[in-house]
C-alpha cells in the first residue's frame, strides 16, 4: 500500500474526552466506529482509498476487538450487495467507493437494497471524484438517489459536523428504511481538522456476538408482488419519515444575516467556499458571519419542503449554489416554491457556471453577479465590483507580463514504471509494415496515461476492466489489427468475466494485454488476487491471472517480463501474426515500481549504512554523441529522461539528459536496442562499499587505460572549463 | 484578548507530483499548530496528479484556539486569487502557472519558487527545441509579487546532499510571512522522523539564505567552452583577424571542433570552404543582416563536416574528460568503481560507413532496397570500463587517419558541396533565403533511422523548394516562408504528417504563403 497507517490506527482507538486529528477521510472512519458498525466493505479509488486501506491493513487489531467485519471487495457492486445484511438484521454496516464510477457499478445491488429497504442503518459513503483532480467521466451521483429514492447527504466541512452528520445518517437510515449515501469531495476527504472524539461502540450483532436465528420475510424480496408494496413504501412511509427526521433532527442548518430581504441556499459541501466568496467580497468573516441569509442543505436528497418554503418565504431572491449539471436542486426548488405559491426570484445556473467545478474565483464571481443582480438593502455594490475587477485585471497584467499562456503539464506513468515499456514495444510495432497503425481497445489504471503525450495511444475508454468487451464491434468491422488492454485491477474487477469469458465464448481472435504489476496501483498499490507483494505474501493465497485465463478457456497464454522491450515487441507481432485461431493474451509481468523502490530503497540504505557492498543502477546520456533529436524522450516518457541546453557551442537543440531521479529500470538501453536509436545511452553500475576484488580490478583497469587515454589527451585537451563545477559534484 | 486577525494567512504550494509536496505541507501545519494556531490543509492526490501539476493548501489563523473563545473558523478549500499571502512552487513553469492563474498579487503575496526547470514531456519530446521560454518570467514576477524569493533551489539541494522541500521549508521560516517561531520548523521536520539530518541540513541552507549568509555561486554558463589545441591555434588568430565579431565565436568553434575531429587541415578545408560564404555575405550586405549567413553556415558546415560515424563515437566515448563526466552524471563517489555498459547497435550503414568507398559503394546500392538490409543490426554491449571493451573503442577510434578514404566521407562532402552550392547562388538572389537553405541542415541529425529520416526531408525539402528557389525558378521570397515552414514541419512529429500537410497545403496555396 502507498502509505502506511500507524499514527492513525492510534486515533481511531480515541474516546470520550480526547481529541482525533487528521484526514476528513479518516475522521468518516473514526465515526463509523462510534456509531457502533458490524461490518465495513468497500472498493479502492481516490478519494476514499484511506477509508478502506486503514481499516484493512494497520487497524485490523481493532477491528477483531469491536468484532466488526470488514472486507475488500472485488468490486463496487460487491460492496453495495454487503449492505443485504442490514435488509433484515438490525445491524450498521457502511460501505465506500468513488463516485460516480463505483455507484455504475453498485448500481444493480443499489436499487435491489433500496427498494426492499434496510431495518440496521445502512451508510455508503461516496468519495465524490469531482473538478480538479479527478480522473473520471464529470457526473453527479444525485440522480442515483433520486432514481432509487435513497438519502443522499452532502455535509459541510467541518471535522466536528462531519462526525455528528455520520451519526445522524445512521439514526436518518434506520428512521427511514433507507440506505443513505454521503458524498465527500477529493478536497474534503484530505482536509485536515480535529474533532473531540467518543468511546467507539461496540455492535449489538457482530462476529464476536452472532445473531442467533435466521430472518424470512418474503416482503423483503425484490420479486412481484413484493416490488409493488415497495415502490408504494416508498412514497408513503420511508419519504415522510425521512423528512421527519431531518427536519427534528437539524440536519441542514440556518444562518442568520442582517440582508434578509435576499438568501443563499448552498450544498452543504460548498458552504465553505460560500463563505470564503463572501469573505473576499466584504460580507462575511472568518467565523461564518455572514450578511446575507444561508440556508445549508447537509441532506441534499430529499429537500425538505416546510424548510425552503419557510427561507424562502418574504425574500425577494434567493440563490441557489448548486454544483454540476443537471441543476436538479434549482428545479426541485422552483417547483416547491410553485406550489407553495412563493414568488421568491430563484438565481443559479444563470449566475454561476452550468457545468464544472465551482472553485474559489467562479464562486466569488457567481456571489458577486447574484448581489449586483438582486441589490440586498443595506449592500453598498461598488466595493463588491471593485474585488471582482482587481482580480480580473491581475490576471489579465499577469498574461500581459507573460506573454504566452504556460504549457500544461499533463500527469504520466512514474519514473519506472513497468507499464511503460509496453507501449514503447506497441508504438515500435505499429511501425512495422507488416503490422501498421492499430485501434487500441483501452482501459482505466495507470494505463490509461497512454492515451497522453508521448504516446498518445488508445482510440477508447469505455470503463475499468472494459478494455476488451469494448473492442467487440470495432474487431471485425475494422481493416486493421484491433488489440486491448486491461490492468490486472480491472481483470479482477470484472475484465475476467465481462471480458474475457465473453471474447473466449463468441470466438474473439484478438489480442489482449494484461498489465501485472502485482497491485491495483492507481488507487494506491492494494493488494489484489494475483498479488504476490513482491514475494512477501504466501504463495498458496496467490490466485495466478494465467490460472483463470486457462480456467476460462483461453488457450494462446503468453508471459513477459516487460522491460524487455525487444521481445515484447516481437510477442506482439507473434500474437497479431499467428495463424492460431482465438483469443491471445499476453501477460505483460513486473512489478509497480512505486512498490517495490518502497520495499528496496530501505534494505539497500540499511546495507550501505553497514558497510555491505550494494551496486545502484542509473543510465546517461553522452551529451556531446547526443544529436537532439529525442527520439527516445518519444519512446519512453520517464521523468528521469528529460532533456537540458545543449552545451555544445555549435548545436542549439537541447540534449537527452538522464536526472538523478532515475532509478535504473533499464529502459532506456532497452528502448535504444530495440528501437535501434543512437548510442548516446550508458548503463552506469556503481559499486557502493567496494570490496577488495572491485577495487583492485578498478584500479588495474584504471591504470590501463588511462595509459592509452593519456597519449590520446596530449594530443588532445578537450577537457573543457566548465566541466570543473561537474566534476566537483561527484567528489561530495 | 487582544482583537483577532481579519482573516486566516493563505499558502499555496504548487509542486508535479511525487515530488514530496504533502510532506512540506504537514511540516508548514505541524508548525503552526505548535503555536496552538488553527491550521487546516488540503490537497488532491490521486493518479491524475502522478507526475503531473498539482497543488497543496494551507490556511493558518495567526491567533490561538483559546482566544477564539466559541467562535468557530470557517476555513476555505481552494486556494484564491487575489486571496494569497504566500505561493510556493518547486519549479519555475509552475511559479509562471501561479502567475497566470493570478495567484500572485502586489498588494500581499510573498512568491518563493524554485529556478530550475523540470521540462513537461511535451517540451521535452519536441523533435527539435521545444523548450517553453522562460525569459519574461522573472519580470512578471517581480512585478506581479509583493516580494519573489527565485533561485535554484534543485542545484543548491543536490550540491549538499539535501532535498528541495527542506531547503522550501527554510525560505518560508526565514521570510518571516508567517508569524511561527523557527524553532518550530525544525521541531516539525524532527518530529517526521524521515532523513532528518539530511532535511535539516536543507531547512538551514534556506534560512542562510534569507538571512543573506549564504551566497550562491553564479549559475555554470550553458554552453561548454573547449580549449583550442594547440595545431588549432594558428587557424583561430586567422579567424579572428579575418571574421567580423559576431561570427567569430562560431568559427573559432567551428575550427576547434574539425581539428579535434580530423585535423588541423580539415579544419582548413572547412575555413576554405567558409570564406567564399564570408566573402558572399559581404557584398550581401551581411553586416545589416548581424552576419546571419556566415555564422548558421558556418554552424552547420562544422556539425556536417564532423558527422557521427562509429569513428568519431568510439573516440568521444574512450575519452578521459568522458568517463569523469560520466563519474559526474551518476554521482559515484571518488572511490566507487563504476561499470559502463554501452548500447551499441551497428547496422550496414554503421558498418559501410568505415569502409572503403571501392567496397562500401557497391554494399551500400546492393543493401539499399532490400528491407532485411535495411533493417539489419546487431546488438553490441561494450563494457568501457574493462580494458576488453576499452580497447575496441580506442582501436575504432584510431582509424580516424583513414577517414577521408572512407565511403561515408566521400559521400557526406558530396553533400556538403551540393548544400553549399545552394546556399552561395540562394544568397545571390535573397539573403533570408540562402540563412534558410543553411538552417536547414539542422535536419541532417541523428543516427540509423531518425538520420535516413532527416536525410529524406532534408533531400526533399531541397529538391521541391530550395534549389528551385535558389535558381529563381520559383519565387525566393516565397521560399524563405516556405523553407521556414516546411523545417518545422519535420521536426514536428517522427511520423512525417506534419510535413505531408506543410507540403500539400504549400502545394494548394503556394500565393497564400507567399502573400504571408
Amino acid at each position: 500500500m502507498e502509505r502506511t497507517f500507524a499514527r492513525e490506527v492510534g486515533m481511531l482507538r480515541r474516546g470520550d474526552g480526547e481529541y482525533f486529528e487528521g484526514e476528513g477521510i479518516l475522521a468518516i472512519t473514526k465515526a463509523l466506529l462510534q456509531s457502533g458498525v458490524s461490518y465495513v466493505g468497500g472498493y479502492q479509488g481516490a478519494p476514499v482509498s484511506h477509508l478502506m486501506d486503514v481499516l484493512t491493513s494497520d487497524s485490523k487489531g481493532l477491528m477483531a476487538e469491536l468484532g466488526v467485519h470488514t472486507e475488500v471487495c472485488a468490486n463496487e457492486a460487491a460492496a453495495c450487495a454487503m449492505l443485504a445484511a442490514s435488509v433484515n438484521y438490525p445491524i450498521r454496516g457502511a460501505v465506500t467507493w468513488k463516485s460516480t464510477v463505483g455507484t455504475n457499478v453498485a448500481s444493480d445491488a443499489l436499487s435491489n437494497i433500496a427498494s426492499v429497504g434496510v431495518i440496521g442503518g445502512s451508510l455508503i459513503v461516496l468519495g465524490e471524484d469531482y473538478g480538479e483532480g479527478s480522473s473520471i467521466i464529470q457526473e453527479r451521483s444525485h440522480a442515483f438517489a433520486m432514481k432509487c429514492s435513497v438519502w443522499l447527504v452532502d455535509p459541510r466541512v467541518n471535522h466536528p459536523r462531519i462526525v455528528d452528520l455520520v451519526e445522524k445518517s445512521f439514526e436518518l437510515s434506520e428512521a427511514s428504511n433507507t440506505p443513505v449515501m454521503m458524498e465527500f469531495r477529493i478536497r474534503a476527504c484530505h482536509v485536515t481538522g480535529r474533532f473531540a472524539t467518543k468511546d467507539n461502540r461496540k455492535p449489538e450483532f457482530s462476529m464476536n456476538d452472532p445473531i442467533p436465528e435466521p430472518e424470512y420475510d418474503l416482503d423483503r424480496i425484490a420479486l412481484p408482488p413484493s416490488t409493488y408494496l415497495q415502490e408504494r413504501m416508498k412514497v408513503e412511509q420511508r419519504f415522510p419519515a425521512a423528512i421527519k427526521f431531518i427536519r427534528e433532527n437539524k440536519m441542514n442548518e440556518f444562518f442568520e444575516g442582517d440582508c434578509d430581504d435576499v438568501g443563499i441556499i448552498c450544498q452543504g459541501g460548498l458552504y465553505n467556499s460560500v463563505i470564503r466568496g463572501l469573505q473576499q467580497l466584504g460580507l462575511a468573516d472568518p467565523f461564518g458571519k455572514s450578511r446575507i441569509p444561508i440556508y445549508c442543505m447537509n441532506v441534499t436528497y430529499p429537500m425538505v419542503p416546510e424548510e425552503v418554503t419557510e427561507f424562502c418565504a418574504n425574500k425577494r431572491s434567493v440563490c441557489i449554489v448548486e454544483e454540476g449539471f443537471p441543476d436538479y436542486l434549482e428545479q426541485a426548488l422552483n417547483a416547491t416554491l410553485r406550489k407553495a405559491d412563493l414568488n421568491t426570484t430563484i438565481v443559479g445556473k444563470d449566475v454561476f457556471p452550468k457545468a464544472g467545478e465551482y472553485q474559489s474565483e467562479v464562486m466569488m464571481n457567481g456571489l458577486a453577479k447574484f448581489v449586483e443582480g438582486a441589490v440586498p438593502k443595506g449592500i453598498d455594490l461598488a466595493p463588491v465590483a471593485a474585488v471582482t475587477k482587481a482580480v480580473a485585471d491581475n490576471k489579465a497584467y499577469a498574461a500581459e507580463l507573460l506573454g504566452a499562456p504556460i504549457p500544461k503539464r499533463p500527469p504520466g506513468f512514474c519514473t519506472g514504471c513497468p507499464e511503460r515499456p509496453v507501449f514503447s514495444a506497441l508504438k515500435l510495432v505499429q511501425q512495422d509494415p507488416e503490422i501498421g497503425k492499430m485501434h487500441i481497445s483501452a482501459d482505466i489504471g495507470c494505463h490509461t496515461f497512454s492515451t497522453l503525450p508521448p504516446f498518445n495511444m488508445g482510440n477508447t475508454v469505455t470503463g475499468y476492466g472494459l478494455g476488451l468487451a469494448s473492442s467487440a464491434g470495432v474487431k471485425d468491422t475494422l481493416k486493421g489489427h484491433t488489440i486491448s488492454i486491461m490492468g490486472d485491477g480491472g481483470f479482477w474487477h470484472n475484465g475476467l468475466s465481462t471480458g474475457i469469458t465473453g471474447a473466449v465464448y463468441n470466438k474473439h481472435d484478438n489480442l489482449l494485454i494484461v498489465m501485472a504489476n502485482g497491485y491495483s496501483s492507481a488507487t494506491g498499490q492494494q493488494q489484489l488476487p494475483s498479488s504476490t507483494a513482491g514475494g512477501l505474501r504466501p504463495p498458496d493465497t496467490v490466485v495466478p491471472i494465467e490460472n483463470a485465463l486457462k480456467g476460462v478457456g483461453v488457450k494462446w497464454i503468453k508471459k513477459q517480463y516487460t522491460y524487455k522491450v525487444g521481445r515484447m515487441r516481437n510477442l506482439i507481432k507473434e500474437a497479431l501474426t499467428s495463424s492460431e485461431k482465438g483469443l491471445k493474451v499476453i501477460i505483460a509481468e513486473a512489478e509497480c515500481q512505486i512498490a517495490k523502490q518502497r520495499r528496496e530503497k530501505p534494505i539497500a540504505a540499511k546495507l550501505l549504512k553497514s558497510g555491505k557492498r550494494v551496486v545502484r543502477t542509473r543510465f546517461g546520456v553522452d551529451e556531446d554523441t547526443c544529436t537532439g533529436d529525442h527520439s527516445c524522450i518519444r519512446l519512453s516518457g520517464c521523468p528521469s529522461l528529460s532533456v537540458k541546453p545543449n552545451p555544445d557551442p555549435l548545436r542549439k537543440d537541447p540534449v537527452a539528459s538522464v536526472l538523478t531521479s532515475c532509478v535504473g529500470c533499464g529502459l532506456c538501453g532497452e528502448v535504444s536496442d530495440a528501437a535501434v536509436l543512437c548510442p548516446s545511452f550508458f548503463k552506469a553500475e556503481i559499486v557502493q562499499n567496494p570490496g577488495v576484488i572491485d577495487t583492485i580490478a578498478h584500479r588495474m583497469r584504471a591504470a590501463v587505460i588511462s595509459m592509452f587515454q593519456g597519449k590520446l589527451d596530449t594530443r588532445e585537451p578537450a577537457a573543457s572549463q566548465s566541466i570543473q563545477p561537474d566534476t566537483k559534484v561527484a567528489a561530495e | 484578548m487582544s482583537a483577532l486577525p481579519e482573516r486566516p494567512i493563505s499558502m499555496v504550494i504548487g509542486a508535479l507530483g511525487g515530488e514530496g509536496g504533502g510532506v512540506l505541507t504537514t511540516w508548514v501545519v505541524r508548525a503552526a499548530e505548535m503555536c496552538r494556531f488553527p491550521t487546516q490543509s488540503t490537497s488532491i492526490p490521486g493518479v491524475a496528479q502522478r507526475t503531473g501539476a498539482t497543488t497543496y493548501y494551507v490556511e493558518i489563523f495567526p491567533a490561538p484556539h483559546e482566544d477564539l473563545g466559541s467562535q468557530e473558523l470557517v476555513m476555505a478549500l481552494y486556494p484564491a486569487p487575489g486571496n494569497m499571502d504566500i505561493v510556493v512552487t518547486s519549479e519555475l513553469m509552475e511559479a509562471g502557472r501561479m502567475l497566470e492563474n493570478g495567484m500572485v498579487t502586489p498588494d500581499r503575496t510573498t512568491l518563493i519558487a524554485s529556478t530550475h526547470r523540470v521540462y513537461s514531456v511535451v517540451e521535452k519530446s519536441a523533435m527539435g527545441d521545444g523548450l517553453f521560454r522562460a525569459d519574461k518570467l522573472d519580470n512578471a514576477a517581480q512585478k506581479l509579487a509583493k516580494r519573489a524569493v527565485l533561485f535554484d533551489m534543485a542545484t543548491l539541494s543536490q550540491k549538499e546532499g539535501t532535498v528541495l522541500n527542506a531547503i522550501v521549508l527554510g525560505v518560508i521560516a526565514g521570510s518571516g510571512e508567517l508569524p511561527i517561531p523557527v524553532d518550530n520548523f525544525r521541531k516539525s521536520i524532527r518530529e517526521s522522523g524521515v532523513a532528518v539530518e539530511s532535511n535539516l541540513k536543507g531547512f538551514e541552507l534556506g534560512l542562510a539564505y534569507m538571512s543573506g549568509e549564504l551566497k550562491l555561486p553564479n549559475a555554470v554558463p550553458e554552453k561548454k567552452i573547449p580549449k583550442a589545441r594547440p595545431s588549432a591555434e594558428s587557424l583561430i588568430t586567422d579567424v579572428l583577424a579575418t571574421y567580423p565579431a559576431e561570427a567569430q565565436a562560431i568559427v573559432s568553434e567551428g575550427v576547434k571542433r574539425l581539428v579535434d575531429y580530423q585535423n588541423p587541415a580539415y579544419a582548413k578545408l572547412y575555413l576554405d570552404r567558409l570564406s567564399e560564404i564570408l566573402t558572399i555575405d559581404r557584398e550581401r550586405g551581411g553586416e545589416r543582416n548581424g552576419w546571419a549567413l556566415t555564422v548558421e553556415t558556418g554552424r552547420y558546415l562544422a556539425l556536417m563536416m564532423s558527422y557521427e560515424d562509429i569513428i568519431r563515437v568510439a573516440d568521444l566515448k574512450s575519452r578521459r574528460s568522458r568517463m569523469e563526466r560520466v563519474r559526474a552524471d551518476v554521482l559515484a563517489k571518488p572511490d566507487e568503481p563504476i561499470h559502463v555498459t554501452e548500447f551499441l547497435k551497428p547496422g550496414f550503414d554503421e558498418m559501410t560507413s568505415v569502409m572503403p568507398s571501392w567496397l562500401g559503394r557497391p554494399i551500400m546500392n546492393w543493401a539499399r532496397g532490400k528491407e532485411w538490409a535495411n533493417n539489419y543490426n546487431f546488438a553490441m554491449r561494450v563494457r568501457t570500463d574493462t580494458i576488453n571493451g576499452f580497447m575496441r573503442l580506442w582501436t575504432l577510434s584510431k582509424l580516424r587517419f583513414y577517414r577521408p578514404k572512407t565511403y561515408r566521407y566521400q559521400e557526406e562532402q558530396k553533400a556538403i558541396e551540393g548544400w553549399l552550392n545552394t546556399v552561395r547562388s540562394a544568397a545571390a538572389l535573397h539573403y533570408q533565403l540562402a540563412v534558410e537553405v543553411a538552417e536547414l541542415a539542422n535536419l541532417r541529425k541523428g543516427y540509423s533511422d531518425t538520420h535516413k529520416r532527416g536525410l529524406q526531408n532534408f533531400t526533399r525539402i531541397m529538391d521541391k523548394v530550395g534549389v528551385p528557389c535558389s535558381t529563381a525558378a520559383k519565387d525566393p521570397a516565397w521560399g524563405v516562408n516556405a523553407l521556414s515552414k516546411l523545417r518545422a514541419a519535420a521536426l514536428a512529429d517522427p511520423e512525417g504528417d506534419a510535413l505531408e500537410k506543410a507540403f500539400s497545403e504549400l502545394d494548394a496555396a503556394p500565393q497564400a504563403a507567399a502573400a504571408e
